[in-house]
Parts: C-alpha cells; structure tokens; sequence
C-alpha cells in the first residue's frame, strides 16, 4: 500500500498541509514522534489539574483563509481575546495598553501627550504597512538569481506595489524592512518604557537585541490582525494552543487524512533520487509519493536523509543554517494570582499579556549576557494567565501563568541546561519578585522549558522556537537556503511544510498551506 | 552664466568643483577652516610631526585621479608592503601584499583558515565588485526610472548575474548578515574572524553581531577595488590628496575661497538665492553642499523654507558619530614585536570578536570602553616627510567613541588617551615614554572644529536604511533636494562615506545634467 503523501511531524503545519492535499482527495498519512500531535502548539496536563500551552501560548498570526477553508471554527478552533499588555516599572509605575483605544491614549499621554499622539499615527501606518507586506505571506518566494519569468514577473509585481504607495509609506516600508526596532520607534516616541514593550515584539524568538538592524520588520506582525478584520489574530485559544492543532487535526482526519502517534520515524527513503517513503524507529516501512517533512532542516536533511544524497552546496547551506535558541519558557501552576505592586489587585491588566520590559537598556542587557553564552540576569519576559479568560485549564481558583524569557541562549558558556535549571528558573522568579512580591508565596508547581529541552522532546534544533532564526538572511527566498524557498528539496518529491520555509514560525499555517500547493501543483504536471 | 557655489572644501566638495568647472560653470568654493580638505587634512600635531588629523585611509577612485590629473597636481601614492597587521596576546598576523606569506602567517594560526582565505577573498572580492558597479552611477529614482537608469541597472544586474548561482546567493545572504556570522561561516580562529571583520565596523554603530555589518564589509572592499585594489599611501598624508584635488579643481578654474564659514543658505519661494558667509552675502543660483544633510538642512536653512514632513525626516536621519581620533608624535618606533615592514599598513587590536563586541556594547549605554578596539596606521614609516629622521606619528582610530555620553567630552577625553595608551603599551611595552605629543579629537570635536552634525564621519550612518536610493532619504538619492537649484555632494548621499570622491563626481554630474 502506498500514501500519495507522508507528512512527517504532527505539528500546525504539518496538519494544515496535510488537510489541504485530503481535501483534493489525496491519501495522506501524518506521523508524530510524540504521544499528543501539535508540536509546539500543545496543551499538556503538565500538573494535575493545571493546563498549560507548554511551549506557544499565544494565537498570532493563523491565516484566516485557513480558518475559513478548513472551518476551523466547526472543528472546535475558539479563540478568546487577550486584551492588553501590562508594563509594571521598577519605580512603581507601569504602562498599560488595551484594545480600547480612547483608554490606551489617555494612558500613554499620562507619560507622554506627544506619545499619544504619535500612536495614532503609528497604529494608522502599521496598518497601511502590513497591507503591503500580507500578501508576501501567501507568495511563493521565487529566486532571483535564476531569472525565470515568473520569478522576474513576481519581483516586478512587489516593485509595482511598493511604487503604486504614497511616499510616506514607502519611507515607512524601507524602514521597516531594515531597521532596528528601536532606532524605528525612537522616530515615533520619546517614552522608554513604550518603546521597549513595543520592540520586544521585534526579538521574540530571534538571538537579536532590540538594537539590532533587522529587528524592526517583526513590529509589523502585531498590526496584521487588525487588517483581517473582525476575526481577531491576537489571543488565546480556549483550551490551549493545543486546541488549534487538535481542530486543524480533527478538519484533516475529516478529509480523510490517517493521523498516527507515537510514530517517530527514523529515516526517509530514497530510491535514486525520489524519494520513495519512510522508514519508522520500529522498523516498519511506509510506502508513500510525496513526503512533506515539518520538521526542521537539520533534522530532515541530517538526520533522517543520508547526506551523501545531497548536492554539495545544499548540504553546507544547511549545515550552516541558523538556529541559536534564544528563549525559554517558564510554566507556573499558582494557587492565587500575582499581585503588582504597580498596580494592586486581579484587575483587568492581568487578563492580557504581562510584560516585563521596563526600559531599552533593560533589554538590550538581557541580550548582552546572551552574546557572551549566559542567560539574561534579568529577562525579558512576556507573561500570560490563561486560566483568567479560559476557566478550563485550572483547578476552580487557581491559575496558570506562562512566561515567556529572553535571553536564554542554547549553547550557554559554563555548565549545561540540565545544570542550570533551577539556578535559570530561579532567576525568572528574582525577577518576577521585584515587580509582584507575593508571587513566591503563591506558586505550587514549576515548570522550566529550556532551549535543550525544546530540542530534544519537541524536534526544535537548538531550542529555536521558529525553526531558525527569522533573520533577513534566513527569509523569503533564502528561507531555509538560497535556492530552495519553494517548498521543494534537492530530492525528487520530498518537500519541507514547517516554520523553516517561508513566511516562518510562529502559530500562522502559511508554510503547511503554501507547501501543499506546491505539491498539488508540482504532481498536476 | 549660472552662478555656483560650493559648501565645503572637502574632497566631495573638490570634486564636485572640478567637474563643475570642467563644464563652464567656474564655482567658488567657500570653506571654514583655514585649509582645504575637510576630514581629509595632515595636520602637524608637534613642530616636525604631520599626522592624519581624521581619516588615514585615501581611497580616490583611479577614475577621479586619472581625470583630474592628479598626479600632475602633487599626488604621489608610495608602495606599503603590509595591509594589515593584526596583534595579540599570542602573536600577530599579517595579511600583506604576498600570497605565500599571509597564508604562511594564518597557517600559524590556523591551517584550516589558510586555507580558506583565498577563495574567502575571491568571493568578497566578486560580491564587492557587484556593488563597485553600483558606486559608479547615481541612484535610479523610484517612481520613474529614465533609460539612463534602468541602463545603469541593468549594468549591475549584469554584474550580479555574471557572478554565478552561488555567489549571487552569497551576496544576497551577506548583505543582511552581522560579520560575525560571515566570519564565522569560513574561519575558525578567532584572530582571523576578527581580523577580517573589523574593517566591517568602522563608522557606524555595528558591533561585529550587528546585522547588516558585513554588508559595510563587502561596500570598503568595493571602494578599495574602485581605488585600484586598496587603501592608498598619499606622499604627505591625506591632506596632500586635497591639495592636490584642490589645485585640480583651481586649475580648472575654480575659486577656492578659506576662512569662509558659511552661515546661511538664503532660499526663497523654494529656491536657493544666495549665500551668507563670513559676514557678506553672494548670489547663487545653484549651491552644491558638501556639508552633511543635516548640518545643511537643519542648521543652514531656515527651516520654513522646508516641508514639515521632509524636516521632520531630515531630523530622523541618523548620524550619531562613534569613532574618536587619537593622534601620537613618538621618538621612536612603538616595538609591536615585529618589523617597520610588517606595520606598513593597517594595524588592528582587536584581537576576538568578543573584544570588539564588549568595546562596542558600552558605546549603547554612553560610555566608552576602558579597552578600546583601535585601527592605527603608522605613515611614517613609508613616508618619512611626515616626522623627524627616527621618529613617528600613529593615527589611531578608536572604537568606541559614542557622540552622546553620559560624562562629558571635555573632561573624557583624557581618559579615552590614557585607555588608548594603556592598550598600545600592553602590545609595545614602553611605548608611552616615547610618546612626544598627542592629539585627542572626540565627536564632539568632529562636530564642532569640522562641523560635522552629530560627529559621524560617514556624514550619516551607513545602514541598510540610509544606503543607495535612501541615501539621504528615500525619494532624495539623486543628489538634487526638495529646494531647487540646492544639491548635496557630501558623503551622505550615494554612494557615501570614505575618501573616495565619488559622491561628488556623480552630484557634480547631476548638477550638470540639470541646469547646464
């Protein structure tokens, strides 16, 4: 028996990919490493009782033509809003955004009146902005060293589109795409603290500071929701991330896609230069077409492929991809709610993200001790508890809170993760203290998620969150090697769908959805 | 006839007035200080020692020197057998102008970086060679290209598809990329990496983990490739190069007029009318700055005669300086551990990346750091005009140098010469009982005596969002500005910064193209 496609890795993206090509009515077959399918986008009972998207933990970008063509929503997709981000600050102030804009600037005009106007006009260019850039997430990035017609006519066709923008916005995209965050908002605000809970959106993920040239284009992503409309991109999944991979899962076996667990497969065969199905670590062979692998390059090229069956150039390319994990997460299961001391009580500031950013300098010394090989003294942090807007993921009164911490490199410079554990976990809590002192009375339970662990229990090379670094070098057509953002791979019909193609990581689809069509319009010819 | 005025007796500036003359138009050249030559100037920092005052790397283009004739007018390049000299605690490396004995050197680093510098050179030098091209035409603008333009374009198009698949990619890759990455990816001894990532760093604010570094990288090696393959020793130093550009520029009949601080550009109805300096005013109809753009359209203009929205950009250009200059008249030779020869060119401490990397990571916080990377020359030592039989003077660029510090300039520049001295004696031991003199110049100096905005000797940093059409601003690459008969030629336009004399060839050409 033989599939027409395998996918390899139950994460978002290779479930979305394989629901796209059972849609047509190809017979797929999805198999996952682990005992629960999502990859990253998991919600595990890490504590019993507590809930916990253990490593994602925030719906940013899925595309709504996937919610709408899978009818995610039938499927049991619900997302809740998360309102707002709550900046406390070390002198006992705190900025606080929120959805309601006459709030949010009276709120920032408490610091600075320039700042809230300046927002407006910042919101109103963003927006414009990403109108631009959203379609590039659906293209097909094509080379443009190889000259080809369609390649030229898509170059052409953004080089129109940039031309056919007034001025202002032009100015405002060139920017974007090569600035720093930082040096990008300096031009637009005076408040510190603003200005650094704004470019921390810029390095998520990324072994960059917020002063980093490059770092500026992510500010974006936070406008795209906006500009979809009434559905909003931003927020929480009811039941966990976990919940939007088990509805892109269930939509899949609905078109008929075969989805195994607790399959990790050990190597991919290839007869002359076609690939021609996968081997599992139980020995079993599966016969299949097309394999589509999720997983990262690393482990697609180096580990389940020989790479004697790689062209030279393609092999170093890969090898010389870059993951760098720079994050890691820290799983709280609480038995009352942290209380701030810039802003007393379980108010409405802690139904939205938390984020521990009180200055750019602040941030750009968390990523200072990251260069040299050791985890931030003081992170960054960006913190979420779920268990206030979706009562599901915790025992009645108590709560859930992740957070999110930066700098967290993977190749730290004395000792290992396995050593610095608890001395890491601790810091994260040191750090917490200073702005919510009863948090260390309040914790039962503590999960630490370091970049070694997202390596060797969730497939992540190097802990990167997002496959590799979304650095400019390692986007679009560069995405994951030059040459090779199209989704195809140097082996006849095996073929990449997860966050290390274009448009990149994140809880977005893109890459899965963008790779099926690929394969659906490579077997039509 | 059109009356043409050029601000700033610079090497743009010069140039900018030869071409100008050339074509009829006689301008005159109106300069602050006492002598030509702008940031390219010897000074005589002690009776008998002639130093670099700024820059210490002359790379005219071979076109500039062949037109102008330069030669004729002063300019003599002497021969310099190193290029760079690379110390550390555990040795230098040189890289010089023999194959055999840069691989020699690296091998006793490293065997395997030997081996992988020549083809790392040839790819830089491929990649560069792309840009190179690039350099020498005006930015096409946006909205709509001429054939001129697109002709241009497709010139570099050719470049970059005779490069190959591969090192197409590479540029492509590169130009994003921090140097370190880039270093990182060939070598893997950490002098080479630093070594060759270095020069990367010059300017602007790039630590070597800043991306977009390498892409500065790729854009010296064009101008040294431009400039016939690399940094030339000037016979008397940078200001000699000036001299000779401005003797150039005289002979073609360009006035050139010292002690003549401009004050004001007057523009009226959106058109430049006149110049105010030194007290008088003259009447222009086209002025051609070679000042950077903000000193010329903050500081020199009124600023109601510009658009908000362009003002407000102008204020958004950046241009924070971050090199200071250290200046050393010595007795003798500093015993670095090896020969004169080997110290002909470039010497660079900086021996890792982690080193530049911490002396950069003060530089965002205001201050400077106690190890300073420095990137010296020693002229004297083909040269021997510029010190007395026996003695030298050393330029020193130093890294670090924020423009905004948390001290102050004048109470901190003291402290920047005893860190740059307790640095050079580490690696020449005793070399500050030789020292004869020392001249400190900080940003704020830069700002003040040479009257650039901001101290930045690149007249603007060059990063991705300040490069090509977006150099100065997007819309306003090609030299003309939003008020007519107002041009700048400085180095904040294309194709920017270095001793290269491009951007004012290339504005002169604008200048003529349009009101000629």
């Amino acid at each position: 028996m033989r599939y027409d496609a395998i996918i390899i890795g139950g994460g978002h993206n290779g479930l979305t990919a394989a629901a796209y090509l059972a849609r047509v009515g190809r017979k797929v077959l999805v198999l996952e490493r682990r005992h629960v399918l999502g990859g990253a986008a998991v919600t595990e009972e890490v504590f019993p009782g507590f809930r916990f998207s253990v490593c994602s933990y925030v719906v940013s970008l899925l595309r709504p033509e996937i919610i709408r063509e899978l009818d995610l929503t039938r499927h049991g997709l619900e997302i809740l809003p998360l309102d707002g981000t709550f900046t406390p600050m070390p002198n006992g102030d705190y900025l606080w955004r929120v959805n309601d804009h006459a709030r949010t600037r009276r709120e920032i005009a408490r610091h600075s009146r320039i700042d809230a106007e300046a927002y407006d006009e910042y919101g109103r260019a963003m927006v414009a902005m990403g109108r631009f850039v959203k379609p590039i997430l659906a293209m097909e990035p094509a080379d443009p060293t190889s000259l080809s017609p369609s390649g030229l006519k898509q170059l052409l066709g953004l080089l129109r589109r940039f031309r056919q923008l007034p001025p202002r916005d032009q100015y405002n995209q060139v920017q974007l795409m090569t600035m720093s965050a930082v040096d990008f908002l300096d031009q637009w605000f005076e408040t510190d603290v603003l200005k650094a809970t704004m470019s921390a959106s810029g390095i998520i993920g990324t072994f960059l500071g917020v002063r980093s040239p490059g770092t500026a284009y992510v500010l974006l992503h936070h406008y795209m929701g906006e500009i979809d409309g009434a559905f909003r991109s931003w927020g929480l999944a009811r039941g966990g991330t976990g919940a939007i991979s088990n509805a892109i899962a269930d939509a899949a076996r609905a078109a008929g896609v075969e989805i195994r667990t607790q399959a990790p497969v050990s190597r991919i065969l290839v007869r002359g230069n076609r690939v021609d199905g996968v081997v599992l670590d139980n020995g079993d062979e599966i016969r299949g077409t097309v394999v589509a692998s999720s997983v990262d390059p690393r482990l697609t090229f180096e580990r389940l492929l020989d790479p004697d069956l790689l062209p030279d150039e393609f092999a170093e390319d890969i090898r010389r991809y870059k993951f760098r994990g720079s994050s890691a997460k820290v799983n709280l299961a609480l038995d009352a709610l942290p209380d701030f001391t810039a802003l007393k009580g379980a108010g409405p500031h802690l139904r939205g993200a938390i984020s521990i950013s009180p200055s750019v300098d602040y941030m750009e010394r968390a990523y200072d001790d990251a260069k040299y090989g050791r985890f931030s003294r003081r992170p960054y942090m960006d913190i979420v508890i779920p268990s206030l807007t979706d009562t599901s993921v915790a025992p009645p009164g108590k709560h859930v809170m992740s957070c999110f911490v930066q700098y967290a490199p993977y190749a730290l410079k004395d000792g290992t993760w396995d050593e610095q554990r608890e001395a890491f976990g601790d810091t994260v809590i040191d750090t917490l203290a200073e702005y919510a002192p009863n948090i260390r009375q309040i914790i039962r339970h503590r999960q630490v998620v370091t970049p070694l662990d997202l390596e060797r229990d969730w497939s992540l090379s190097e802990g990167n969150i997002f496959q590799g670094e979304l650095t400019l070098e390692q986007l679009f057509f560069l995405r994951p090697a030059p040459g090779w953002a199209q989704y195809r791979t140097p082996v006849d019909n095996l073929y990449m769908c997860g966050s290390a193609t274009h448009p990149g990581g994140g809880i977005m689809g893109a890459p899965g959805r963008n790779a099926a069509m690929r394969i659906l319009a490579d077997r039509r010819t | 006839m059109k009356t043409a005025v050029v601000i700033g007796a610079g090497h743009n500036g010069l140039t900018a007035a030869f071409y100008l003359a050339r074509a009829g138009v006689k301008p005159i050249v109106l300069e602050a200080r006492a002598e030509v030559g702008g940031g390219a100037v010897t000074s005589e920092i002690h009776p008998g020692f002639h130093c670099p005052a700024l820059t210490h790397e002359v790379l005219l283009q071979q076109r500039l020197v062949r037109e102008m004739d330069l030669t004729r007018h002063g300019f003599e390049v002497l021969r310099a057998p190193a290029r760079v000299c690379s110390l550390s605690p555990a040795g230098h490396l040189l890289i010089d102008e023999s194959s055999g004995q840069t691989r020699a050197s690296i091998t006793s680093f490293s065997g395997k970086d030997a081996e992988a510098f020549p083809a790392f050179h040839t790819s830089i030098q491929r990649a560069a060679s792309v840009l190179a091209s690039a350099f020498e035409y005006a930015p096409p603008p946006i909205d709509k290209p001429g054939a001129t333009d697109l002709w241009n374009l497709l010139k570099t198009a050719r470049a970059f598809r005779s490069l190959g698949r591969r090192d197409a990619h590479r540029l492509l890759r590169w130009g994003p990329m921090p140097v370190a990455d880039l270093v990182h990816e060939w070598f893997e001894h950490e002098l080479v990496r630093a070594t060759i990532a270095a020069p990367a760093l010059t300017g602007t604010m790039f630590g070597p983990r800043s991306a977009g570094s390498s892409l500065m990288l790729l854009m010296r090696e064009a101008h040294r490739q431009l400039a016939g393959g690399n940094a030339l020793r000037v016979k008397g130093g940078p200001g000699a190069a000036t001299r000779a550009l401005a003797a150039a520029a005289r002979a073609a009949g360009a006035d050139i007029r010292t002690s003549t601080p401009v004050e004001r550009i007057v523009v009226r109805d959106n058109a430049v009318r006149a110049i105010e300096a030194a007290g008088q005013t003259l009447n222009a109809d086209i002025v051609v700055s070679g000042a950077d753009p903000k000193t010329t359209f903050l500081r020199l203009i009124d600023p109601s005669e510009l658009s908000p929205d362009f003002a407000e950009k102008m204020q958004h250009y950046r241009a924070a300086g971050t090199v200071a200059k250290v200046n050393l008249a010595l007795a003798s030779l500093p015993d670095f551990g090896c020969g004169a020869d080997a110290l002909s060119g470039r010497i660079q401490i900086g021996p890792d990346l982690d080193y530049l990397e911490r002396a950069f990571d003060h530089a965002k916080y205001g201050e400077f750091s106690a190890e300073p990377w420095l990137e010296l020359t020693i002229p004297s030592i083909v040269d021997g005009s510029l010190a007395p039989a026996g003695a030298h003077v050393v330029s020193a660029y130093v890294h670090y140098a924020p423009r905004t510090l948390r001290a102050d300039w004048t109470t901190a520049r003291d402290v920047l010469l005893a860190n740059v001295l307790n640095v050079l004696e580490r690696y020449a031991p005793g070399v500050r009982s030789h020292v004869v003199a020392a001249q400190v110049v900080t940003p704020l100096d830069l700002e003040r005596d040479y009257g650039l905005a901001g101290g930045h000797i690149f007249h603007g940093e060059l990063t991705l969002d300040q490069l090509f059409t977006m150099r100065p601003l997007l819309g306003h690459a090609r030299y003309a500005t939003p008020v007519a008969g107002l041009y700048l030629c400085g180095a904040g336009t294309h194709p920017g910064g270095f001793l290269t004399g491009a951007s004012g060839r290339l504005a002169a050409n604008a200048v003529i193209a349009a009101e000629i």
